[in-house]
């Protein structure tokens, strides 16, 4: 039935009326693109629009999940002035200054690996392996790791060093156990992204470069790098998302945000202070901080690259 | 002399690139080897034993975890191929009114923290009565997963040829005919790489399934596990045990696809 209209509509309006058929082919055009997008449109206006003004008039109330009071900015004051908010903020910076570690280590191993050496398709699958791997499950083998009976500590012993750690019992630590964490598991993710950056690059760049005379740091140094800069800056803000919103799991295995807050990230201080605190409005403040931040950083984002490509 | 210092480079650089393997696959090894070993020889770190395992799936509800795990997975994956093919078909290849507004709005919950929308999301979903019902995490899972989806579909659909959309009308076709007939057999390519992110995604992930799930007859085998982590009850090999066969489903998808896996990663970086 479907067929022959179509059918009718194609047919007829080749041979017979083009203009007015062309009008009712675009009518049909736009009414299946409304259809088509239908299903998408519906899940994210419910479950990710929706759910954002939620969350920015949900800021501006009391709320213990039954009962709410609109407070205006009261939640942002006492959030501005809250010292544990500063607090959590550091652990943020803490895992900022872990990028450029994220970044430099997988840069030079894959430039390592563009020399294509005996094995390189095994190495490069090995690295990328983590990023199949839950967080849940890093994050245990991670306090084994670092736990005061743990393999860090064996190793020590092992290589005859005669000191003993626990990172995970004081604040600081635990925070750095955190951040090294961090830095593996996104070790394969910026690897490959450097990898492909380097398939794009010119071989004969390279063969002028050793010509000139330049050694292999200095290739790295003053070509592989300027010329990668557009997925550095990938990775960059990539590996800066991954740290603001996806450390959940780790932390929860980890720490639970501990001890005292030395671990807990905005993230994760959204999630204590509603779920475990109850607080939901005021939770609901600190949703929005790390949405603009993170909103934020993504403009930032969409600048560079446009700029780029212009 | 040049050839033997290159060779020495050569070396050189093999040798690195094995330290930093071992780095990367010892966490693997010792999960592996801590797992095959009942509680006692953990402590004395020697010996072979299948206790862990076999204490694994007779003191805890792994098979059914598990079971819960792929339900939603892979209804949530259903669910996103469904929505952002249809949707990446509609914005690539057809005029709509606020075509171009929608797009762009869509593409901007890509920047939308889970942790920002969490606190109504549990509240919409409660009163929805969803919670500890699978369809509540997988409409969760659905919603997150379609801003990139669909931005990775239209991408894909941008570089189909309009010619052949025109051959199939005069053909006679539908839209919707050439959606199933068309165009979806030629995106299969953008289909796996979503379905595999996404399935990797949705299969590690915790807070969701934290908190949508709270019972354990229907928690995922992500929540069992870091739940028994966090309660520091259970002997390191039998984690160890739950770690290896939570982990396996997803690695065994990893092993199948890591080409799409890694185009879908640097596709994302547009052109």
């Amino acid at each position: 039935m479907r067929d022959a209209a179509a059918f009718e509509r194609a047919v007829g309006g080749a041979q017979h009326d083009a203009p007015r058929s062309t009008g009712r082919l675009r009518r049909s055009e736009r009414r299946a693109g409304m259809l088509f997008v239908v299903p998408a449109v519906v899940l994210y206006a419910l479950l990710l629009a929706l759910p954002i003004v939620q969350t920015f008039y949900y800021s501006l109330t009391r709320w213990n999940g039954i009962k709410s009071t609109f407070i205006g900015l009261d939640n942002y004051e006492r959030l501005f002035t809250d010292p544990t908010f500063w607090r959590v903020v550091t652990n943020n910076v803490i895992l900022l200054a872990a990028i450029p570690f994220a970044i430099l280590i997988p840069l030079a191993v894959a430039f390592l690996l563009n020399e294509h050496v005996l094995g390189w398709r095994f190495f490069r699958s090995s690295y990328f392996l983590p990023t199949a791997i839950s967080w849940v499950v890093i994050g245990i083998v991670a306090v084994r790791f670092f736990a005061q009976r743990g393999i860090l500590n064996s190793l020590l012993t092992t290589l005859g060093i005669p000191i003993q750690t626990d990172m995970l019992a004081s604040e600081w630590t635990a925070m750095l156990a955190v951040a090294i964490t961090f830095i593996w598991s996104v070790f394969g993710t910026n690897t490959i992204i450097f990898i492909t950056g380097m398939a794009t690059l010119d071989r004969d760049v390279y063969e002028a470069a050793r010509v000139d005379g330049a050694g292999g740091f200095s290739t790295f140094r003053y070509i592989t790098v300027p010329l990668l800069m557009r997925f550095i800056q990938f990775a960059f803000i990539l590996t800066l998302i991954t740290g603001f919103t996806a450390l959940f799991s780790l932390i929860f295995v980890m720490t639970t945000g501990g001890p005292g807050f030395g671990t807990t990230t905005l993230e994760f201080y959204v999630y204590q202070t509603a779920f475990a605190q109850g607080e939901f409005g005021y939770a609901a403040a600190v949703g929005v901080v790390l949405f603009v931040i993170v909103f934020g950083i993504s403009l930032i984002q969409l600048r560079l690259f446009r700029d780029r490509s212009e | 002399m040049a050839r033997a210092g290159r060779r020495i480079k050569r070396f050189t650089v093999f040798a690195i690139l094995c330290v930093v393997v071992v780095v990367m696959l010892f966490p693997f090894a010792y999960m592996i080897a801590t797992s095959f070993r009942s509680y006692d020889q953990f402590l004395t770190g020697q010996g072979f034993s299948l206790d862990s395992w076999q204490g694994l799936f007779e003191q805890l509800p792994v098979v059914q975890q598990l079971l819960n795990s792929a339900i939603v997975t892979i209804s949530a994956v259903a669910l996103i191929l469904f929505t952002s093919t249809t949707a990446g078909y509609a914005f690539a290849k057809l005029r709509f009114p606020v075509s171009p507004l929608l797009f762009v709005a869509i593409l901007a919950g890509m920047m939308i923290p889970v942790q920002s929308i969490i606190i109504p999301e549990f509240v919409n979903v409660a009163n929805a009565g969803l919670i500890n019902q699978y369809p509540g995490p997988i409409l969760v899972y659905a919603a997150l997963g379609i801003p990139f989806g669909t931005y990775l579909m239209t991408t894909y659909f941008r570089g189909v040829p309009s010619e052949l959309i025109e051959a199939s009308l005069m053909d006679g076709a539908s839209y919707r005919q050439i959606f199933t007939g068309v165009m979806v057999p030629l995106a299969i390519p953008a289909i796996v790489t979503v379905a595999v992110l996404q399935f990797i995604q949705i299969w590690g992930d915790l807070l969701i399934g934290l908190l949508f799930l709270n019972q354990p007859d229907v928690r995922t085998i992500t929540v069992g596990l870091a739940t028994l982590q966090s309660a520091r009850i259970i002997p390191v090999p039998m984690i160890m045990a739950g770690s290896i066969l939570s982990a396996l489903p997803a690695v065994i998808v990893y092993l199948f696809f890591q080409r799409q896996l890694i185009a879908g990663l640097t596709m994302g970086m547009g052109k």
